[in-house]
């Protein structure tokens, strides 16, 4: 390990038919499986409003992120499954089965088209900010390239929730309302969604798959979220946000990670809902893929 | 960029606009929830692209701005829409929406081709980028058709959702008002109900006999089916919250 790391230190990338450590491929296969989950249930999060989206043109635009995301999960299915731990069919089966991990933010229900607007101004730029951090220094070759498209797409969906959010800022008092509804619901899980601040042993930083800590990328996310939703005339539900005059620096106060851990557990607001409905989906379409199977074991 | 054309060609484009539309907006249900990943992509750019064709149309009538084409889409009264009950039909089950994908877009190849040579041009315009992406609608149905019905069960599901839909396939070529009108002025080649045949001669060569019933009474597309309130309700949900609204 200590010349496999040192390899990692000096800047190494490690590919798929590589000799990695046993603890290095599950801890990638670990980070990859989550990160293509939540594209895959944020796109079903988002799915729940697309067809009621207000304007033609507007719903080729939703429907074109959410398809990225659906995109970006098949992306990394295929990344990850190239590690041998699990099939693409397994981690899904996995992930119906509320066996494995997804994003915490995703364990919320979208309530109002304002939470659409939330999650790609807000989500969005959070998870953004993350994968960045991954891209930056990444060791393991293949997610790196994988990410390059991803934080590219990210990046226009971020750009789409930002014009949305600054029409509504722009708009009528209803408009203002739904969307700072919206925000009193979304603005914490955002937050959340960076993580509690890395433990010293982090093996995700040591092994350069992660190269910013939690707090650092969470901070970045503050500085820059609460004074622009101040500007547009939104209210920060943080009832403790202070402002360091000599820092130059927002606080947020504390922070509540009881939620993040109740989503960890499967136990967040819609969690039971998003999951059973996936897997319900899942099941009810399994003659399709059970034909493409005997399909494709008859010789051609 | 609009057209100059009569009050009826008007209704007649409509026509083909609305189930454009609607066509749409039924894919757009089934994001992520298809049977598999690459599945969901492929489902969800159809469904962009007749939503896109649908704007196509409605801007020829309306004007490139999006108010005036989502006002055409969205605001007008039941009465006025020319969608077929085919395009209305709401469904949970992925094999009738993936036979409705393929009954659409085989017919649709049809009515695409009686306005390809138009004497209106910039609706030739239209008919040729729809047809650059419609080739492959119909590449995707028939790659999914070729597993679909070597395999009997599969083959049984598909079948029997493609004869749940065959009498509302029917009121795809009804014909519209204004036809009559478009066709006099070569707008259009023909009537849409002429190329019947030929559809039906297309779907029974890759799946056997079908009993189409009865077409279901649209009376010309003028009349809704039992499933376009919840549709609208659904399509304006956001709209009505407030109607001064730019969201």
């Amino acid at each position: 390990m200590a010349a496999f790391e040192a390899f990692l230190d000096d800047g190494g990338i490690v590919e798929v038919d590589d000799d990695m450590p046993a603890e290095y491929r599950q801890a990638v296969f670990a980070f990859i499986e989550m990160h293509a989950n939540s594209e895959l249930m944020g796109g079903l999060t988002e799915r729940d409003w697309i067809p009621r989206t207000p304007g033609l043109r507007h719903k080729m635009s939703v429907l074109a992120k959410t398809q990225d995301e659906i995109g970006h999960g098949h992306l990394l299915y295929m990344v990850a499954a190239d590690m041998q731990i699990k099939t693409r069919e397994e981690m899904l089966e996995d992930l119906f089965a509320g066996k494995s991990r997804f994003h915490n933010v995703f364990h919320y229900q979208a309530v109002t088209w304002g939470d659409q607007v939330a999650i790609a101004f807000l989500v969005d730029a959070a998870a953004l900010a993350s994968q960045q951090a991954v891209f930056k220094n990444c060791s393991y070759g293949p997610y790196r390239r994988i990410l390059k498209r991803i934080i590219s797409e990210e990046g226009f969906h971020m750009r789409l929730g930002e014009d949305r959010m600054m029409r509504i800022a722009q708009g009528t008092d209803t408009q203002k309302e739904i969307f700072q509804g919206a925000l009193d619901r979304w603005f914490w899980p955002a937050l959340q969604l960076f993580g509690p601040d890395s433990k010293p042993d982090d093996v995700l930083l040591r092994w350069h798959i992660k190269s910013e800590r939690n707090e650092v990328l969470r901070d970045k996310w503050v500085q820059k979220f609460v004074p622009m939703l101040q500007s547009y005339g939104f209210t920060v539900p943080a009832p403790d946000l202070s402002y360091d005059e000599e820092a130059g620096k927002w606080d947020v106060g504390p922070i509540d990670w009881e939620p993040l851990k109740r989503t960890l557990a499967q136990g967040g607001p819609d969690s039971a809902r998003r999951i059973n409905e996936a897997k319900d989906n899942w099941e009810r379409t399994r003659w399709v893929r059970d034909a493409m199977d005997r399909a494709a074991a008859v010789p051609a | 960029m609009t057209v100059d054309v009569t009050p009826a060609v008007r209704e007649f484009l409509l026509a083909i606009a609305d189930d454009k539309h609607l066509m749409g907006q039924q894919h757009a249900e089934w994001i992520g929830v298809t049977p598999f990943l690459e599945e969901d992509l492929a489902f969800c750019s159809i469904g962009q692209d007749e939503l896109g064709h649908a704007a196509l149309l409605y801007e020829l009538l309306a004007g490139d701005d999006d108010a005036a084409i989502d006002s055409l889409a969205y605001d007008r009264g039941a009465d006025e829409y020319r969608s077929c009950h085919l395009v209305e039909l709401a469904t949970d089950d992925w094999t009738v929406a993936f036979a409705r994908h393929w009954l659409f877009d085989t017919a649709d190849q049809h009515r695409w081709t009686l306005v390809s040579q138009s004497t209106v041009p910039e609706l030739r315009d239209v008919a040729a980028r729809v047809e650059r992406e419609e080739r492959f609608h119909r590449m995707h149905a028939d790659n999914m058709l070729d597993v679909l019905l070597a395999d009997a069960t599969a083959r049984d599901r598909f079948v029997t959702a493609v004869a749940a839909l065959a009498p509302l396939t029917q009121g795809l070529f009804e014909p519209v008002p204004g036809e009559a009108e478009a066709v006099a002025t070569g707008v259009a080649a023909g009537p849409f109900a002429a190329e019947w045949d030929a559809f039906v001669e297309t779907i029974e060569a890759r799946i056997g006999a079908v009993d189409w019933g009865s077409a279901p009474s649209q009376a010309q597309r003028t009349q809704r089916s039992n499933d376009w309130q919840a549709l609208m309700a659904r399509m304006r949900e956001v709209i009505d919250l407030d109607l001064s609204a730019t969201w």
